[in-house]
């Protein structure tokens, strides 16, 4: 399964992200324990593509990023938002 | 920069909070981390109640931020102001993010019903939040030179204090990764005394606000170490605030 990561040289830190996940109870986003507090993606609690609830809350294009293939996830391509079975986890 | 009016009442404050820094009601939960005895649960009611102080911040800041003005202040004293709520909300997901990841608590829906995460009226925390939201009445000089050359000093100085006897790696990044915007904020409100205060009833009402601030914070953190290390708190807030009894 692909996984996402921030792509620092393009995200604002707005916090959309963070937001989103901490209120559908994912909390795969999180602030790095550095003094520049950068907004990260833990892979290992992160859901996507099962999830992509932040993906569309993101303003800032090309910030989201598959680690592995470095695709832009932002804003999100069509084959995530139609992809069968995709969807927002209830609260 | 030695024309600058406040300077000398900036540097007195910043000395006079340096003082005291040294020793804090919170060296009791300093000295325990350094011998190794803070236990999970310990650990687990200071960063609770840290937690729920720093998300009050919300509240005070909305306060202060109803009383700044078009035109009341520079541009630049606004944009420090904004940079510091920034950092604070950053300090309350700090804190959220290691009661989660810690498996304190679930979620976050969780952590606002949590006991160690509850927002009291009677406590010393809701004592020191209502007096600094207080000081939404005051310029925005007098509040600034209160918080930032007061508790914030005293908080870098238990802060960096507890990260250097913390042995634990992960809750040690949680308190050292802040320093930096900590000290961001002493030296705002440096800056801000230097440039803004210059009369002599302003001079005042800064050292009095200060004392305030840094009394009232005080009470809070005795209140906390008691807290973590299960003591029975002997911190009463006074029934009349200081300034109202004179």
């Amino acid at each position: 399964m692909p996984t996402l990561k921030v792509d620092h040289e393009r995200c604002t830190e707005c916090r959309m992200c963070y937001v989103v996940c901490r209120e559908l109870d994912i909390n795969a986003v999180y602030v790095a324990l550095e003094p520049l507090h950068r907004i990260e993606i833990d892979p290992e609690t992160c859901t996507y593509p099962g999830c992509t609830a932040c993906l569309p809350y993101c303003p800032a294009d090309g910030s989201i990023v598959e680690a592995e293939s470095g695709r832009s996830v932002v804003p999100p391509p069509p084959d995530l938002w139609r992809r069968k079975g995709a969807r927002v986890p209830d609260v | 920069m030695a024309g600058l009016p406040g300077k000398a009442l900036a540097q007195e404050l910043i000395a006079q909070s340096r003082e005291e820094s040294r020793r804090t009601p919170l060296e009791g939960v300093i000295q325990a981390a350094k011998a190794g005895t803070l236990s999970d649960e310990q650990r687990f009611r200071l960063i609770g109640r840290l937690w729920t102080l720093e998300r009050m911040f919300y509240y005070i800041y909305g306060g202060w931020g109803q009383g700044l003005e078009v035109n009341d202040f520079p541009p630049a004293v606004k944009y420090l102001f904004s940079r510091q709520i920034v950092d604070e909300s950053t300090h309350e997901m700090l804190y959220l993010d290691t009661l989660l990841r810690r498996g304190w608590v679930a979620t976050q829906k969780n952590a606002f019903r949590h006991p160690y995460g509850t927002f009291t009226m009677d406590s010393a925390l809701a004592y020191y939040v209502f007096s600094l939201r207080n000081f939404a009445t005051y310029a925005h000089t007098i509040r600034i030179a209160a918080l930032n050359l007061g508790p914030k000093i005293l908080e870098l100085g238990w802060m960096e204090g507890l990260a250097e006897a913390l042995v634990d790696d992960d809750l040690q990044g949680v308190f050292a990764s802040q320093f930096v915007e900590n000290r961001s904020h002493v030296n705002m409100g440096r800056r801000i005394v230097e440039e803004f205060v210059e009369k002599p009833v302003e001079t005042e009402l800064c050292r009095w606000a200060c004392a305030t601030a840094k009394g009232d914070y005080r009470r809070f953190l005795r209140e906390l170490s008691d807290f973590v290390l299960g003591r029975e708190t002997s911190a009463e807030a006074p029934a009349v605030p200081a300034h109202a009894a004179e």
